[in-house]
């Protein structure tokens, strides 16, 4: 028999016929390695998906939607609250640059993100205990000036991190811009007691009517505390310079949303009623004064289109739908009346360079427009009110002067918000306060531990190529509507205009989203690999393995990855010379392997010693 | 599981084909891979039948070809299944990338063979090609000579290829037309006997999904030399086991047959043919016809031509004088430029001491029968180069030449 004395080399025994335990058993792939033919490897790469990108404070969105969709709505709520302390306040009011920002927008409809932020801020406030809990004590004391969105946010983060924290706030009630700038149909006051209440909660202490520079002075703060937040906001509103501005009937934008609401309003407003300006708090004044008893409300802009229009496009067509009037390419050049309004004189205007951001150019050549109104509030923006800071820290824009970690100077104080972030190019909203907020906070934190601060140097990869995901996998679906209230009645109520997603609502939505470049376990890679080498004894994100020793680098796995987290990596990289693959080009006492020694050993050897 | 109708032994007269399904049944198959093509197909339609009427309870899938045959074969046996399919001339071709995998992954599928001619064009006649050109795939194989050779042979083969220390697919091969269509008496046994035979099959690594394995993964090259070795000692120490399970098979159904080669009338010849097949039945009557004329002529038939009785045939072969090889195979531009068989007879004898002379007759060819004047024909031309002491040519084209 020719295959008498035969012997197989332990090192090359295997099963029966070549037949293997399952991967998951002992063993399992170990007996063919085939994974030295690669050469490329697939790698889960997460990417930083574009709405956690664009949103201000860098919310784990991708994140918190995918926990929606499995039904893990505590968890998801945790998450957001990493970045966000307050999501009912933000699932109402932020203008969502995420939506913005969201592939799907390119695709069908952006996930409506913001309303799945509502469903869990809502499920937060229902929250007996909250989730998130002050930081182990490490006995230093901060100030926050400033209760608004970045004086919450940072105040919030410092006694996550341990700091003993208390927050000066100049009004009655605490909450700011959030109390005071956005009206009870966009936010019930008592979504914020609530959210107040959480702050309070956390061990801070909150003490009201306190007025930086008059109640509690600079030197106070460097004396009393270790460090201190200046989150003051934009107080101040800004005039539009025309003769008779100070006539009765004239009212300015946030003070008159601010009045109502802290519930010491005494406006009362005509039956015609003007609003200057184009932007997010305009459209909130003209909306508002139809709530307030006005009954013919026509917005005056020197945009010249409602696009142009520095506003939500959604509040524009909700604020249309209530009946407001556009009137553009206008500005106040008068008003008149005898002590008090009785109209406006309007003349052509326009922006001399780019629009919403450079002087106004006002035709004064061309016949002047007689308006006739009642009221006319002006809301054109505001301005820093920092008389008590010292001039060394004050810019020529009248904003707080700081380094790029929100410091002032080499000192302890530091400063967020509205009041560094105007003329920074950053448009001012809540969501960018929070974000700044937390950042000072953190920067803060190191400051105190002695750390040095340094520039985030990490490259971030977002995707914005829809290309860079496999959309096969994603069937287009509209986008789950909010319900609003009908614009015939919600223009005299002050009751919530949009309602909030139901349960089955906000999974429906949260299980559209792409999960651009992250990984959101959906099983696929597990799936197609032809091989069994993808293994998920975990089925979470990211926690699926790749069996290198067996991977073959098909790329199907790369290819059917919907996501796009999946990457080839090559093994052999010929730029840097670096060698990935950890099985080389034979299993490791292979023949190869073998040979490729002894031949290194061969010299002039007679060949009856090869 | 499956189960034959229990019947006593008794004797029907049927053709190798019915005979072949006959068998399916008695081994009471699981899985049965269909897809016509002449002359094997008269099997396929009894089997559809035995399980239409409920003789046979097995899973009966028509394949949309014999690549797809084999495939659901290969799966279905190494499910734990015990599987039969079949096939003919370009159909066993058309398989051929499955050969070697099933060998390979030792999964002992039956394949049932009635030969056909190859190509070109279509001839509906028998030739050992088809079959014959699949030889070294790994499968067992032989040539039965008649329907009640072809009925034991299956359930022989099954019985071997089933065999733990083998696990090899297996090719039970009858000629087309003159097995698969000559009806003859075959004796079916009893269930009993066939019960005591033939244990029901196991595979030590089924596709279990409670257990799970995986079957044919990729491998690294040095990984593959031990596996080849493997089947091929698979095939070698398959030989002891063929000779015990054809003594059981005697004890049991009471035929004896010889596992690796029938002799007849070969104690004194001079001269004998070497042949496989149907072509046995008329040899052996042009035999007699001879030895009444006083030629010393006789036949060696081989029965199982994979794995190869080397020793068998030498020792068999040597003591002759001239061997004449009938081949009913095509071997264009072989050693002998004539068939397939007169290198494997050659080389089998190059070791011997004493090495008679090696003709090779292309004759049976394209489905012909072998008449008696082409036996007196050949038995001439052996002769002769007795007498002369050696051989005019290596090859004759039987019919073609004076």
């Amino acid at each position: 028999m020719s295959t008498k004395g035969t012997q197989i080399p332990d090192w090359l025994k295997v099963p029966f016929a070549g037949i293997t335990p399952a991967p998951t058993q002992e063993k399992g792939q170990d007996l063919f390695p085939t994974g030295n033919w690669r050469s490329i490897r697939p790698v889960y790469r997460d990417k930083l998906p574009p709405c956690n990108n664009a949103c201000g404070t860098n919310e784990k969105i991708q994140g918190y939607l995918d926990l929606v969709k499995r039904g893990k709505y505590l968890d998801a709520y945790a998450l957001i609250k990493e970045d966000m302390p307050f999501p009912s306040v933000t699932g109402r009011v932020c203008y969502h640059p995420c939506e913005q920002a969201c592939n799907r927008g390119k695709y069908d409809e952006a996930i409506s993100i913001r309303a799945v932020e509502r469903f869990l801020g809502d499920l937060g406030q229902a929250l007996a205990k909250d989730v998130v809990k002050p930081g182990e004590p490490n006995g230093k004391k901060v100030a926050v000036v400033g209760s608004g969105p970045a004086g919450h946010s940072a105040a919030y983060q410092l006694a996550r991190l341990g700091y003993a924290v208390t927050i000066f706030e100049k009004s009655p009630k605490a909450g700011g811009l959030n109390r005071g700038g956005i009206p009870d149909w966009v936010l019930p006051q008592d979504v914020l007691d609530r959210e107040i209440e959480r702050l309070v909660e956390l061990g801070i202490t909150i003490k009201t009517n306190v007025e930086a520079g008059k109640d509690v002075t600079w030197e106070q703060l460097k004396k009393d505390f270790d460090a201190c937040v200046l989150a003051v906001g934009l107080i101040d509103p800004n005039s539009v310079r025309a003769e008779g501005e100070n006539k009765e009937g004239v009212h300015y934008g946030l003070p008159f949303l601010r009045d109502i609401g802290m519930g010491t309003s005494k406006v009362k407003l005509g039956a015609r009623v003007a609003v200057i300006g184009g932007g997010n708090t305009a459209i909130d004044c003209a909306r508002e004064a139809l709530r307030q008893g006005a009954l013919e409300v026509t917005m005056i802009t020197v945009e010249a289109h409602p696009q142009e229009m520095p506003a939500s496009p959604e509040d524009l067509h909700d604020m249309l739908e209530e009946g407001v009037e556009l009137m553009h390419g206008r500005a106040v050049t008068a008003v008149l009346g005898n002590g008090r309004i009785d109209a406006l004189q309007l003349h052509p205007a326009k922006f001399s360079g780019a629009i919403n951001a450079s002087p106004i150019n006002v035709d004064k050549a061309a016949k002047p427009e007689r308006f006739a109104v009642d009221n006319v509030i002006i809301a054109i923006g505001q301005r820093a009110s920092l008389k008590w800071l010292p001039d060394e820290f004050k810019t020529e824009r009248g904003t707080i002067k700081i380094d790029r970690f929100g410091r002032l100077g080499d000192t302890n104080f530091f400063a967020a918000g509205d009041v560094v972030q105007l003329g920074s190019g950053q448009p001012l909203m809540v969501v960018n306060a929070v974000g700044d907020g937390k950042r000072v906070a953190f920067n803060l934190d190191k400051v105190m531990r002695g750390e040095k601060l340094e520039p985030r140097t990490i490259p971030v990869d977002v995707i914005f190529d829809l290309n860079r995901m496999n959309m096969t996998y994603f069937p287009h679906f509209p986008r789950v509507k909010q319900e609003l209230l009908p614009p015939t009645s919600r223009r005299k109520t002050q009751e919530e205009v949009i309602q909030a997603y139901t349960e089955e609502q906000a999974v429906a939505e949260a299980a559209r989203c792409f999960s651009c470049g992250t990984c959101n376990a959906c099983d696929n890679c597990y799936l197609v690999c032809p091989e069994p080498c993808i293994v998920r004894d975990v089925r979470s994100n990211g926690l699926y393995k790749i069996l290198v020793d067996y991977c073959k680098g098909c790329r199907v796995c790369i290819e059917e990855c919907p996501t796009g987290c999946l990457e080839g990596v090559p093994e052999l990289d010929f730029e840097t010379g670096v060698v990935r693959m950890d099985t080389a080009f034979a299993i490791s006492p292979g023949l190869h392997g073998r040979q490729a020694d002894e031949l290194k050993h061969i010299g002039d050897r007679p060949a009856k010693n090869i | 599981m499956a189960t034959a109708t229990d019947a006593k032994k008794r004797m029907v007269r049927i053709n190798g084909c019915v005979a072949s399904a006959q068998a399916a049944k008695y081994a009471d198959v699981d899985v049965i891979a269909a897809y016509p093509i002449r002359p094997y197909t008269a099997t396929m339609m009894a089997l559809a039948q035995m399980v239409a009427n409920g003789e046979l309870d097995a899973e009966y899938i028509v394949a949309d070809s014999e690549h797809s045959q084999l495939s659901i074969s290969h799966g279905a046996s190494s499910s734990g299944a015990r599987v039969f399919t079949g096939s003919s001339g370009v159909g066993v071709q058309f398989a051929y990338e499955l050969y070697s995998p099933i060998s390979g992954s030792r999964m002992p599928v039956q394949m049932m063979i009635a030969d056909r001619t190859l190509d070109p064009p279509g001839d509906f006649g028998s030739e050992h090609t088809d079959a014959l050109s699949t030889r070294d795939m790994g499968w067992l194989m032989g040539w039965s000579c008649d329907a009640q050779e072809a009925f034991d042979n299956h359930l022989i083969a099954y019985r071997i290829g089933e065999d733990p220390r083998v696990l090899l697919p297996q090719m039970v091969c009858q000629d087309g037309f003159f097995v698969s269509h000559i009806t003859g008496d075959v004796e079916l046994p009893d269930t009993g006997q066939v019960k005591e035979f033939l244990p029901p099959y196991k595979h030590p690594y089924p596709l279990d999904p409670r257990h799970p394995v995986s079957h044919g993964p990729q491998i690294m090259p040095e990984q593959g030399p031990p596996l080849q070795l493997e089947r091929a000692r698979a095939m070698e120490e398959s030989m002891p086991v063929i000779e015990q399970v054809h003594e059981e098979f005697a004890k049991i159904f009471g035929r004896k047959y010889d596992a690796w080669l029938e002799e007849f009338m070969a104690d004194d010849a001079e001269v004998v043919f070497f042949l496989q097949g149907a072509h046995a039945v008329t040899a052996r009557f042009a035999i007699k016809h001879m030895r009444d004329r006083g030629m010393k002529v006789g036949m060696v038939r081989l029965r199982t031509i994979r794995p190869y009785p080397t020793e068998r045939v030498r020792e068999a072969l040597s003591k002759f004088k001239v061997v004449g090889v009938i081949e009913t195979n095509m071997g264009l531009g072989s050693v002998s430029s004539g068939g397939v068989l007169y290198s494997e007879v050659c080389a089998a004898l190059y070791e011997s001491d004493k090495r008679p002379l090696v003709l090779s007759f292309m004759a049976g060819m394209g489905g012909e029968a072998i008449v008696l004047k082409e036996f007196y024909w050949m038995t001439e031309k052996m002769l002769e180069a007795q007498k002369r002491g050696k051989i005019e040519k290596r090859t004759h084209w039987v019919g073609f030449e004076h």
